[in-house]
């Protein structure tokens, strides 16, 4: 297994390629790894709200209008527009405040972008992890994926089997709130975090932010209309699977 | 809170056993305080080949904790300097789902409290019963499971803007851990 580790868009990125006759070739390798931080780079020099000199920077201090960007950056915008109808308003590009953070939409489209540079170069069995939201190819149930409890200790709370048409998973959620913040809001029933797994990691990011954020109507929608798999933690403690994810959960223990 | 609970369902599948979970707030707290101390800096680049996914999973989670602590420019951990007692308040940091404040409580040098001012808050209260989502007891992860797990999926967002008011607390405090 080739395991390499770079940081990016303020989170770290893991890509691990697994040793297959198609996956050995060291100068292949490493030119799909220089291609896949370059991708990222152009990703977060575009869309980062924490470089005061990106595009979207410049948007948020009202020193440039959307209209001004690039074409690249208003078809993001308008893709993440269109999520946000698909999600019933769950999924936004506007923060409380309104400045446009295309964020929950551009970390998914760089990890898809890098996917395609690992596909390009012939490679077949790889994950690609950034900040805990990844893409997988290879086989079915090949690549045996923790979901964290939310509880910000990082320990899985379940595992499952990525691979084939099931190769994304994002979590969203609210990761360090302790006990006291719950009782000072009291959002019992409310959805703290949200697990998805879809065939692709925008799908899977986006509906994972708007279930934690639209709460159980919205884990309805994802499930009636998106075909994809939620495990939801609420505030109380309890735990949901949607049909497709106790399907996934119910995989037999593989000896891989 | 839902109590921990464990039944045990026919052992060839391992399908779903066990727990509810807790959040410890301990935990958390103790977190916190390795994060304030963690330098943005110990995350470098790198490539290894190497067939042992366990450690380099390890790797992954604790270093995606560190890309917001970039105002952190101390890394010794060893040496307690006596910054301010007090109670410090952090910078309201936006989040996706609204804004994020903490602050902390320095008595004697050392972190003892670090309480949560503003969360983002989900002010949807819908808790009708969804027929599209089933109530499930997840497998408490055995060891032996975890020693094959190669990615965790976790949740990175809130925690970042977490962090970052964090810190803004801590520098005001002048305190370098």
């Amino acid at each position: 297994m080739t395991v390499h580790i770079f940081d990016t868009m303020g989170t770290t990125v893991s890509i691990r390629i697994t040793e297959t006759p198609d996956n050995t070739d060291r100068v292949r390798t490493t030119a799909a790894l220089d291609g896949i931080e370059k991708v990222f780079d152009l990703y977060d020099r575009d869309y980062s709200l924490y470089r005061g000199e990106s595009p979207l920077s410049r948007l948020a201090r009202h020193e440039v209008t959307l209209a001004e960007l690039s074409d690249d950056i208003r078809d993001t915008y308008a893709r993440a527009i269109d999520w946000r109808q698909i999600t019933h308003g769950a999924f936004t590009p506007h923060r409380p405040d309104g400045v446009i953070d295309l964020s929950g939409i551009v970390k998914a489209d760089a990890i898809a972008a890098a996917h395609s540079v690992l596909r390009a170069h012939g490679f077949t069995e790889y994950s690609i992890n950034a900040g805990g939201d990844m893409t997988v190819a290879g086989e079915p149930e090949t690549w045996v994926t923790g979901i964290a409890k939310p509880d910000g200790s990082g320990n899985p709370a379940a595992v499952v089997r990525l691979g084939g048409e099931w190769s994304a998973i994002a979590t969203s959620g609210f990761s360090e709130r302790g006990q006291h913040i719950w009782r000072a809001s009291d959002p019992t029933g409310d959805i703290i975090q949200a697990t998805v797994v879809a065939a692709d990691i925008v799908t899977s990011d986006v509906w994972a932010t708007a279930i934690v954020s639209g709460g159980s109507d919205t884990l309805e929608l994802a499930t009636r209309t998106a075909g994809v798999a939620v495990l939801v933690f609420h505030a109380d403690g309890e735990v949901r699977a949607n049909p497709a994810m106790m399907e996934l959960l119910r995989q037999p223990a593989a000896t891989h | 809170m839902r109590t921990p609970s464990a039944f045990i369902t026919g052992a060839a599948t391992a399908s779903l056993i066990a727990i509810g979970w807790n959040i410890g707030q301990a935990g958390l707290a103790a977190e916190n305080v390795d994060t304030t101390t963690t330098a943005s800096s110990d995350q470098t680049a790198t490539t290894t080949t190497d067939s042992s996914t366990t450690d380099t999973t390890t790797t992954d989670t604790s270093t995606t904790e560190t890309t917001t602590t970039d105002t952190s420019t101390n890394t010794d951990t060893t040496t307690t300097t006596a910054g301010s007692d007090g109670t410090f308040v952090g910078d309201t940091v936006q989040t996706r789902f609204g804004p994020m404040q903490v602050q902390v409580v320095i008595t004697g040098g050392a972190i003892t409290d670090v309480q949560t001012l503003q969360f983002p808050s989900n002010d949807r209260k819908s808790v009708e019963i969804n027929e599209q989502a089933i109530p499930v007891l997840l497998a408490e992860v055995l060891e032996i499971q975890s020693a094959d797990i190669t990615n965790i999926s976790r949740a990175t967002y809130t925690s970042q803007s977490y962090k970052q008011s964090l810190q803004s607390a801590l520098d005001a405090a002048g305190y370098t851990g």
